[in-house]
This record gives C-alpha cells, structure tokens and sequence, in this order.
C-alpha cells in the first residue's frame, strides 16, 4: 500500500488524537476516583460519627439506670447525681445522633422514635425514684421488676445497634463499591496504557512504511532521472551529430559553390582582358577606317561590354565574400573550445586599445565600468564576441551626436552578463529577432559588412552555453547583453577534430 | 626562354575544364611555354604518373587540385612523396578552400605551394616559373649519367 502524504498526514493525527483522548479518559477516571476516595473517607468519617453518638447515648441512659439502681438499692441521694447529669447529658445527646444519623445517610425518623422510647425510660426511672423517695421502696422495685424499663432499655439498644449495623453495613457497601471501581480503573488504565502503547506502534508502523514509500519513491525518482540523462544524452549525441551533419554540410556546398564561381571570374577576366584588344582594334578603326564603327558597335565596347563586365565582377566579388564567410563560420563552428581563467577587464582594455584609433576618429568614447569578472571560457571566443560588439557599436554610431559606448559585467539568473551599451542609431524592434541571423543587416546599409558579424556572436556565445540579446530603439541606441555561465560546459566529444582531421 | 625550363612536363590534375582552361591562358600569359599535360581525373593522373606508360625521363611539376570527384587530392599528393622518384618533383596544390588544417596537411606531406583559386595569376605564373627551374636545377643530377 503507498500512502500518500496527505493521507499519512491524517492517519498519524488521527491516531494521535486517540491516544490523547485514552489520556485525556485516564486522568478523567483519576479525578472521579480520588473523589470517591474522598466522599468514602467522608463516610467513614460520618459512620464513626454516628457509632460515636449512638454509644454516648447508651452510656448516658445506662449511666441513669445505674443511678436508679444505686439508689434504689441503697437508699443514698448520692446516687442521684449521675441520673441528674445523665438526664441533662440526654438532652444534647439524643439531637447529636439525630443530627449525625441526618449527615450519614440514616433514617431520621428513628430520632422520634429513640425519643418516645427514651422519654418513657427516664418517666420509668422517675416514677422508681420518686416511689423510693416516698419510702414505698418495695413499690419501686415492683416497677422494676414489672420489667418494662428492661424492655424499654433493651428496645433502645436493639435501636440503636440496628442504626450502628446499618452504618457499617452502608459502609461495608461503600468500601465494595470502591474497592470495585478501583479494579476498574485499575483496569483502565492497564487497557489504556496499553492502547496508546498500540496507538505509538501503529503510528511508528505506519511512519516506517511511508519513509520506506518515500524512499522507494525516491529511487524511482532516480531512476527516470538517469533515465531522463540517458535520453537527453542520446538527443544531445543526435544533435551534435546533426549540427555535425550542417557543418559539413555548409563547408561541402560552399566548396562546390566555389569552383563554378572560379569560372566565372575567371573567364571574366579573360574577356576583360580581350576587351582590351577588341577596344584597340576599334579605336585604330576609327582613325582608319571609321565607316566600320557603326554607333551600336562604339556602345558595345565602350559602354554595354565594361558595364556588364563591372556587374558580373562585383557579383561574383559579393558571392565570393559571402562563401568565404559561410566556410569561415562552418570552420568557427568546429574549432574546439578550450577554457581558461580569462580576466574580462584586461581582455576589454586591449580591445579598447586596438580600438582606440577609431574611437578618435569618430570623437566617440568607450568607457569600461568595473568590476570585471574573470570567466573560465575560451579566449579567442570570448574576444572575438567582444571584438564584434564594439565595432559594431562603433560603425552604427550616430554621427549627429558625440558617441557614447559603455561596457559593464553584472550577474543575472546565475549567469555573468556583459552589457555593451551605445547611444548609437538603434535597430528598429522589428529587425531585433533579424539582425543575428546570417547576411541579414539592419537599417540603412551605408556601412561595409555582409551581415555575419551578429550571426557568428550569437552562434559562439550558444556554443559556449550562454547567449546574447538585444534591447533598442531606433534612433536612442541599443544595448546587446551577452550572458556567459561562470565556467564553459564540457566540451562534446563530436566536436572534437576526429584523428583523420588532426595534422599527421 | 630558358633551356632547362623548357624541359620540365608541367601536369596539371584538375577535372574542371574551366579552371585548367585558366590556368593553361595564364601560364602561355605569363611566358610560361612547357608542356602541358592535363589530366582531368584523379585515376587518370594516377594511371599516368604510377601505371605502365610511367616514363622516368623528363622531370615533371605537378599542378594538384585537391578537390577531385574520384579521390582526394591529397592521396595523390601523398601518393607522389612516397615515391623514390617522383618526391622531387614540386607540387603546387591549387584549391577552392582557405583551410587552416588542409593547408597544414598538404604543407606536412611535402607540397612546396598551396594557392586558393581563384588565383592572382601573376603570382601564380611567379610560382611556376621559379619551381620549374628549380626542377631543372635538381634534376641535372639524375640525367647525367
């Protein structure tokens, strides 16, 4: 299965919300549990308070019968005093257990209950004494063996051991109950501990086989990148292989083009040469016999044959040159590059030193703006590129205004980029994509030149893996940025001479 | 005219009628009467110069264009230094192309004049001139047994 990265993204959260809600679950059970805890020892505390009450309560009413019971058997008013303070003692006692039984849960009516019973205790001990007091002793002792403050006594304490038991047994209740939710949630947290540990290992699970997708991807990657390589390597052979292909092509036709054209300029001179004769045969037969020179023929051989002679020369000149430059391109293109350090700034300072003639004679200024780089290209590429730059911003100043040329080095998009600027004539926007292509030119075509100049800058400065460009106006000026990498590209094997080519 | 010069046969490969034409003209022009032996393809000049008619008689010079339809002028070129006999004769290569590395070449094999048609026929005629008697010198030797 191949997560993707959103989806990883969802399950790992996910997951980790579960874990903390299983926390979150945790801690929640914790509070209950020390509340309960604490309402327990609350309880505890309530039951104590209530046994506590309870057997106050059976000692102050056993404390009044003892004092019955001394006084009756002996007679003595001493023993009155602790059924007074009994008495009293019941007073306060009796709210308290109520009050306590209230607190602890118990059933309040019994309060009423203990009361009618002890009410009818104390008339029963009363009544003993007062019969005693009277000296009618053997009536009290009849009460008391009539028995019924025994069985008052014994329905209290029955009473109050009822209330006792039922206490302890709500406490014994409670302890259980606690007891039980400990051991779940002891459980609980067994259980939870062990699902956010699963929770950890489903996450690490699932974060392992998305690094392994992610990997596994990754060489993918790789690969189609070599494979990419490969095939960019096979259409980068098939180009050089075609460029190859033009060079030669170039060279052989321009070869060829040029015997004919041997010919023609040949043999034009031949009938130069002829003319010469033909020209003095009918200059001596003007003088001697001017009949034979007929108007037409004095036309033809002065003025029709050297007109259409001078055409054919200059054209054949004009075909000759540009030949020339197509095999001198051609032989540009095969010539191997070869980089080394080359310094910009002193490579412009010699160029503007074999320029300087010029430049005087124009009254034009060329101004170097450092700082220069120093590029690890080819020499002779690199200054003829510049060379061609600054005689071409030369030739098309404008001559109505003092010529201005500025060569400065910048960095653009990684790159180093040498602005030849000129306030020159311009080149009109739409001749800007024209003028770099081969024997096209610009503008009027008042200057010497077969537009090859540009062509071969351009052609250069792609082959040394960067390019040139141009921004102008017509009539304001142009800037030609000509961009160049740091370092030249690996020279291509195909454009290396092959032995055959190599001097023996 | 000089007598020894007269002695050397000049052969001239070249297989455009054109230009042997020219540089036939040219070299009458120029005062240049030896013999002229054109031959118009690289196996005819090969046929002539290596095949059974060879002559060892008179010293030739030879006028090579480099571009031929059948062979590369080079070979020729080569072909003759390799030869005992024939490596004394000069070779002046005539061609179309300006070729730093072809100019080389033919420098390296042994020619003793490259010109790039077309030619400035006085100098061409000069160059003539000067190596058919600088044959006529060098061959002495052999002739006179």
């Amino acid at each position: 299965m191949t997560w993707t990265q959103a989806a990883f993204g969802r399950i790992t959260l996910g997951l980790k919300m579960l874990g903390f809600l299983v926390l979150l679950g945790l801690a929640a059970s914790f509070v209950w549990m020390v509340q309960e805890t604490r309402r327990y020892a609350d309880a505890v505390v309530a039951t104590q308070e209530v046994r506590v009450a309870a057997a106050q309560l059976l000692g102050s009413l056993q404390d009044a019968e003892t004092g019955q019971r001394g006084f009756l058997l002996t007679g003595d008013a001493a023993y009155l005093a602790p059924f007074e303070e009994s008495e009293q003692a019941l007073e306060s006692d009796l709210p308290e257990l109520g009050a306590r039984l209230a607190a602890e849960g118990g059933n309040p009516a019994l309060e009423a209950t203990l009361d009618g019973l002890i009410t009818a205790k104390l008339a029963e001990i009363r009544r003993t004494i007062a019969l005693a007091q009277q000296d009618e002793l053997a009536g009290a002792i009849d009460v008391v063996r009539e028995g019924r403050g025994k069985a008052l006594m014994d329905q209290i304490r029955g009473l109050l051991q009822g209330i006792e038991a039922r206490a302890l047994a709500r406490l014994q209740d409670r302890s259980a109950t606690l007891e039980r939710a400990g051991g779940v949630l002891l459980a609980a947290a067994l259980g939870g501990c062990a699902l956010v540990a699963l929770l950890g290992l489903a996450t690490l699970t699932i974060a392992m086989r998305y690094t392994r997708d992610l990997d596994s991807a990754q060489a993918a990657l790789k690969r189609a990148n070599a494979s990419l390589e490969q095939r960019v390597q096979a259409r980068t052979g098939s180009l050089v292989a075609a460029n190859e292909e033009i060079q030669r092509f170039a060279y052989i036709v321009s070869h060829d083009l040029r015997a004919p054209l041997v010919n023609v300029m040949g043999f034009t001179q031949e009938l130069e040469t002829a003319l010469v004769a033909v020209r003095e045969a009918m200059d001596r037969a003007e003088i001697e016999a001017p009949a034979l020179v007929t108007p037409a023929l004095r036309e033809a051989v002065r003025e029709d044959i050297p007109e259409a002679i001078g055409f054919i020369r200059s054209s054949t000149n004009r075909m000759d040159r540009l030949i020339g430059a197509i095999l001198a391109l051609s032989r540009e293109g095969r010539r191997r590059l070869v980089a080394e350090p080359v310094p910009l700034g002193a490579t412009l300072e010699s160029l503007a030193g074999s320029l300087a003639h010029q430049l005087d004679a124009r009254g034009a200024e060329l101004r170097l703006q450092p700082p220069f780089p120093t590029l690890e290209s080819d020499r002779l590429a690199l200054e003829q590129i510049l060379g061609n730059l600054l005689d071409n911003a030369l030739k098309y100043l404008e001559p109505t205004r003092p010529g201005r040329i500025l060569v400065r080095a910048r960095r653009e998009a990684g790159m180093h980029a040498i602005d030849v600027v000129d306030n020159g004539r311009g080149i009109a926007a739409r001749d800007h994509g024209r003028v770099f292509e081969l024997f096209r030119r610009s503008g009027p075509q008042d200057q010497p030149g077969e537009g090859i100049g540009l062509a071969h800058v351009r052609a250069l400065a792609r082959r040394m893996g960067g390019d040139i460009r141009l921004t102008s106006r017509l009539g304001e000026g142009s800037v030609f940025t000509l961009l160049l990498p740091d370092k030249l590209p690996a020279a291509d094997p195909a454009l290396q001479p092959s032995p055959e080519e190599q001097p023996a | 005219m000089n007598v020894s010069a007269q002695a050397v046969t000049i052969v001239m490969i070249e297989d455009d009628e054109g230009h042997a034409r020219l540089i036939e003209k040219n070299l009458k022009r120029a005062g240049v009467y030896n013999e002229v032996l054109h031959l118009a393809s690289g196996t005819a000049a090969m046929d002539h110069l290596f095949g059974p008619h060879r002559q060892g008689g008179p010293p030739v010079l030879v006028l090579l264009d480099l571009n031929l339809p059948d062979m590369s002028g080079i070979d020729i070129l080569a072909r003759l230094k390799a030869d005992p006999v024939l490596k004394l004769a000069p070779v002046i290569v005539l061609t179309t192309t300006d070729d730093d590395r072809e100019i080389r070449r033919c420098y390296d094999l042994g020619c003793s004049v490259y010109i790039t048609k077309p030619v400035n026929y006085e100098t061409f005629a000069q160059a003539v001139r000067q190596l058919g008697l600088f044959l006529a010198v060098i061959q002495v030797p052999p002739t006179a047994p």
